[in-house]
């Protein structure tokens, strides 16, 4: 196991772990925290929209597919298909936020706040903070798209798969470990 | 095949199945979600990310969320 032998720049994987780390310790403190109520928790978990949760799965995965397809065109030198996948991507992820959305109205006219409860506290930090990744991914998965380089459209792509794995590893215990 | 789509739909598979395992509920049931989100990860991070390709780095993220993830059923089952 070297260090050369990872895909891509080494500071791309370092901010891959962070995140993954951070995410991971919101997630633990949420199930540490969800001892002291397990019913509460329950319950609270019981009023979210699953539905809505794996739509969006299938959007950010299908989203991923787009943007490590652009990731092998440029590497191919084809700067119009890697820019066309990478506008698939984005339109992924702005699919993503939108559905979001409609869930957060949906949560917020049925009066489940952050201060609902402390399931609502960690969901909506939780999910509010992969939004904000969404978001940020959008605008990189554009700015690579300008010239399409293969070095830039593979570290917008890898940040890009950071946003979809962090989002199959949070889906679990914030919507269906109830 | 291209090796791309083939890991989409493998993806679209898990996802189809989480869905499927989310009605059953208990405590089985939960670990099998788990189960289904880490074989999610490996594929993003094997097949998106291509660690496959890296010798040795799959495992070394792949592991560690394993035990995240026995973790948070440890604490599930706790609760």
């Amino acid at each position: 196991m070297r260090v050369e032998d990872l895909p891509g720049e080494l500071i791309l994987w370092v901010l891959i772990a962070s995140e993954i780390l951070v995410f991971a310790a919101g997630v633990t403190a949420m199930m540490a925290v969800r001892l002291t109520d397990p019913e509460g928790f329950s319950a609270a978990q019981a009023m979210l929209d699953g539905r809505m949760a794996a739509l969006n799965t299938v959007v950010l995965v299908t989203s991923g597919l787009c943007a490590a397809l652009a990731e092998r065109a440029a590497a191919r030198g084809q700067a119009g298909k890697a820019r066309v996948a990478l506008l698939l991507a984005a339109i992924g992820g702005v699919v993503f936020l939108i559905v979001k959305g409609i869930e957060y109205a949906h949560d917020m006219r049925q009066g489940l706040g952050m201060e609902s409860h402390p399931f609502f506290t960690f969901y909506y930090l939780l999910t509010g903070f992969h939004a904000a990744h969404v978001i940020a991914g959008v605008v990189l998965l554009g700015l690579v798209a300008v010239k399409a380089r293969p070095q830039p459209v593979q570290a917008g792509a890898a940040f890009w798969h950071m946003v979809d794995l962090v989002w199959v590893l949070i889906l679990p215990p914030i919507y269906l470990m109830g | 095949m291209d090796v791309l789509v083939r890991n989409w739909l493998w993806l679209l598979a898990l996802i189809l199945a989480t869905v499927v395992v989310a009605g059953v509920g208990g405590m089985a049931a939960t670990a099998l979600l788990l189960v289904l989100a880490w074989l999610k990860a490996r594929l993003i991070l094997g097949g998106f990310l291509h660690l496959d390709r890296a010798p040795g780095w799959l495992p070394a993220f792949t592991v560690p969320l394993a035990i995240w993830l026995a973790v948070l059923w440890g604490l599930y089952a706790a609760g």
